[in-house]
């Protein structure tokens, strides 16, 4: 049971500030999560239906109340129907994260996105070129304004299949055509993953899970994919610069300007608006040193990889990061912004800005920036920031210094540390000097002691010659543990620490916020041509050791759709339908060569993960070795 | 004679128990209602989360003899004989908490009550339903029950139909039936996981 007096967090600043929060009087997630306990179980076992009014309803597990709902539905088809509502959630979530950087990229085009421009005309090119369209001759504006269009198109209904899944090794893509998986429209998985969860429609749980794997393709090769690709087209391709992570991050002496959220369209401005120099002369006559400019959650992860800008921490520090004092102004945008935070920030003096208009939150002023305004807005917001520097009440609480990491990981870097193609890699994976990869996503969870999944499962890892690629709230995480050097390799297995010191790079590689998970597919096919086998057959698994949200259950059912066996930390809503526990975890195998694991411990979860790929070594007729 | 039994094991801890005691002691007695009413009426049965936050459904036991009647100065305690009842009588009880002090299982709360006496707090606690049970319904925490956890029976039924359960668990050869089924078990594993792993 929950007990304030036990650490909360294997971090060095989470403790403390969770200490200074409590003596401040904040309510955080912990207590809020404790005020919960007893969660339902109906609801914890997915065996709750609120899908229509016939209901609500709920079958019992122990089999003596109803075995089904009012309309019939049974235990398979309730657990069913809900995991799918789940995925198509955080598809849309992501998926229209990728539609509002198309929209920009559609107003640079047309000239109305002002301050916003093509920074990376090479990978422009390179996209447009996959889209088909010829790109010799034309005037970059041109270009950005056909790739526009041919991206809405791939949110619609006019293909049958959506671009970027020709980006997969032919033997997947195979795969998704034997099982009617290819997804045909961003949108269109998402509408009739909806449609057919609606009452009365599709009631059969394994065809209802098969769309629910469509939907989570269209948004790990659709919008996901075009998210992280307009981003790097808009904003540049990340590559790797030196950064720091933690509370000590913030500044005493500086205006601090924290940005929340996932989208770069805003936080890019805002962090324009923070070089100004004429905000920087009314922030030295406020008396700050300057403006600092950092991140928390995902919205910093972009900031981090593409300017090096600094992160504050993820998703369960988000309040306490608050609790500092330290922070002038929070900018959100959306996505895992706890609506709680307006009223954390109302125990000082942090101003608490929304910028979407979609997402609106309690105790926040609400400044909307579009495309057109952007520039001017953020310009204002980080005046007002400034001028609320001299609000302070007291000295801010920051208890540790900095921790360095590298960030910014793309896979253009990546493969341009390798020499331009993945072949050295491959080399040390064949030697059996680095065993496989592991892509660790996802978020935090009160259900999980914070950091305690990502960093216990990391160092295990590449303890054991393990490569660890990251994104999301995993990569402040580790980031924090100092696993983001190139000294780290002291703490990895001898023959990934060898590849580490010859590369000159960290054990652990950050590639970006939560959309860029579709770095990571990118990357694994680029491994599975070069090899000429299909990603399943790869020495590669993926893990979210704390994961929370609805954007996680369509990454993780994505990951698995590609071919990438992957583990989860806390149990998914699915424990009411033995069936759909065995086909995720067993049948899904036959299907598409993954499946999904669970585990909340990151000890055994390490065995699992590293068996999985001696497992797939063997397959490979590579040497390998017994785990358990 | 009928009470309500509990049998933990099977609490889910959805509270729908305590939103259905909520409701039959209010004035509406529907849901919606009861939640607009002033005072608001409040649940007599208390869900609390266990060591590893599995649910337990805590009421009155109706001790024989009660604790809280002996504690009670005022006389506001008495047992109602045919049912074995323990009542609480709003209209006596002087709001002293001395039943509180002396109830093993802390399950009476001290508020204004929409059936008691206005502008007032006093001592509240489950009635087993009895304005319910006269007119044949059954105490309305059982009525919604979904998953058996609580049970209208005498002790002697329940015992002797978990006698029977247990008899069978415990017999050699032959397929055991697991005492609970998989999918509960697994959740419970991984709850149990989730909280020893953050005691490291």
């Amino acid at each position: 049971m929950f007990d304030p007096k036990i650490s909360l967090s294997v971090t060095t600043d989470g403790d403390p500030l969770y200490a200074k929060a409590r003596k401040d009087g904040i309510e955080t997630v912990w207590e809020r999560h404790e005020a919960q306990q007893p969660q339902c179980g109906f609801c914890d076992m997915g065996l709750s239906c609120r899908i229509c009014v016939m209901g609500p309803c709920r079958v019992d597990p122990f089999g003596e109340g109803p075995q089904t709902g009012v309309c019939g539905a049974d235990a398979d088809i309730i657990v069913a129907r809900n995991l799918c509502r789940m995925i198509a959630a955080g598809a849309a979530s992501h998926s229209d994260h990728g539609r509002d950087l198309v929209e920009v990229l559609a107003g640079v085009a047309e000239g109305s996105a002002i301050g916003y421009k093509i920074r990376d005309e090479a990978k422009l090119k390179r996209v447009a070129a996959e889209y088909g369209i010829t790109t010799d001759g034309k005037e970059v504006l041109t270009i950005a304004g056909e790739l526009a269009d041919a991206m809405m198109e791939d949110y619609g209904m006019r293909r049958k299949a959506i671009q970027l899944v020709d980006r997969a090794p032919q033997k997947r893509r195979a795969v998704w055509e034997k099982f009617n998986l290819t997804p045909r429209g961003i949108d269109r998985e998402t509408s009739e993953m909806m449609h057919r969860t609606h009452m009365g429609v599709d009631n059969n749980w394994v065809t209802l899970l098969l769309q629910g794997m469509r939907n989570a393709l269209s948004d790990g090769w659709g919008g996901s994919m075009i998210a992280t690709e307009v981003s790097d087209i808009l904003f540049g391709v990340p590559a790797p610069r030196p950064t720091t992570v933690n509370a000590g991050v913030l500044k005493a002496d500086q205006v601090n300007i924290v940005v929340h959220g996932h989208n770069p369209v805003v936080s890019e401005m805002v962090s324009l608006a923070c070089q100004s120099k004429k905000l920087l002369d009314l922030a030295a006559k406020k008396g700050a040193k300057g403006i600092n400019l950092v991140g928390v959650c995902c919205t910093g992860n972009e900031l981090l990889m593409r300017r090096g800008i600094a992160m504050a921490g993820n998703h369960l520090m988000t309040e306490l990061i608050l609790s500092t004092g330290a922070v002038d102004m929070m900018i959100v945008d959306y996505q895992c912004i706890m609506p709680s935070i307006g009223k954390v920030a109302s125990c000082y003096h942090t101003k608490m800005i929304s910028t979407s208009d979609k997402a609106q939150f309690p105790q926040m002023e609400h400044i909307e920036f579009h495309p057109g305004n952007a520039e001017k807005k953020a310009a204002e917001v980080v005046r007002t920031a400034v001028e609320n520097f001299t609000n302070r009440k007291g000295t801010p609480f920051i208890p540790v210094e900095p921790q360095a990491a590298v960030g910014g990981f793309s896979v253009e870097t990546i493969l341009g540390a390798l020499g331009g193609t993945p072949e050295p890699l491959i080399d040390a994976i064949k030697a059996g000097k680095i065993r496989g990869a592991v892509g660790i996503v996802g978020c935090n969870n009160p259900k999980i002691k914070h950091d305690y999944g990502h960093v216990t499962l990391t160092r295990r890892l590449i303890e054991n010659d393990i490569l660890v690629v990251d994104t999301g709230c995993v990569s402040v995480a580790t980031a924090k543990a100092g696993f983001k050097l190139p000294e780290a390799a002291a703490m990895a297995g001898p023959g990934l620490q060898e590849i580490c010191k010859a590369l000159g790079i960290p054990p652990v590689l950050h590639m970006g916020s939560c959309v860029d998970n579709v770095r990571i597919l990118v990357l694994v096919s680029a491994l599975a041509d070069a090899l000429g086998v299909d990603i399943s057959d790869l020495p590669v698994a993926g893990s979210a050791p704390e994961w929370y949200s609805e954007k996680a259950v369509t990454i993780g059912t994505y990951f698995v759709a590609s071919g990438v066996t992957t583990h989860l930390g806390p149990m998914p809503p699915i424990t009411g339908s033995m069936n759909v526990v065995k086909l995720l975890t067993e049948g899904l195998g036959d299907v598409v060569g993954a499946t999904f694991a669970v585990e909340p411990d990151p000890e055994k979860a390490a065995i699992f993960l590293r068996q999985t790929i001696e497992d797939k070594r063997k397959a490979l007729g590579l040497d390998s070795r017994n785990v358990a | 004679m009928n009470q309500v039994v509990v049998h933990p094991e099977r609490c889910v801890g959805c509270m729908q128990c305590m939103l259905a005691c909520a409701t039959a002691h209010s004035q509406s007695g529907t849901l919606f209602g009861a939640t607009l009413e002033q005072p608001l009426p409040k649940s007599r049965i208390h869900v609390g989360a266990g060591r590893f936050n599995e649910g337990f459904p805590n009421r009155c036991r109706h001790c024989d003899p009660a604790p809280c009647q002996a504690a009670c100065l005022a006389g506001a305690i008495n047992r109602v004989a045919n049912t074995g009842t323990v009542m609480i009588n709003p209209d006596r009880c002087i709001n002293c908490a001395s039943c509180a002090m002396a109830c093993p299982y802390g399950v009476i709360r001290f508020h204004e009550d929409p059936l008691g006496p206005p502008n007032r707090q006093i001592a509240v606690k489950c009635d087993n339903c009895s304005s319910r049970v006269v007119r044949g319904l059954i105490p309305a925490c059982v009525e919604v029950c979904k998953t058996g956890t609580l049970t209208w029976e005498t002790v002697d039924d329940a015992m002797r139909r978990k006698n029977r359960e247990v008899s069978r668990a415990m017999s050699s050869g032959g397929p055991g039936q697991p005492a609970v089924p998989d999918g509960v078990a697994l959740l419970k594993t991984i709850k149990q996981a989730e909280l020893e792993i953050g005691e490291r």
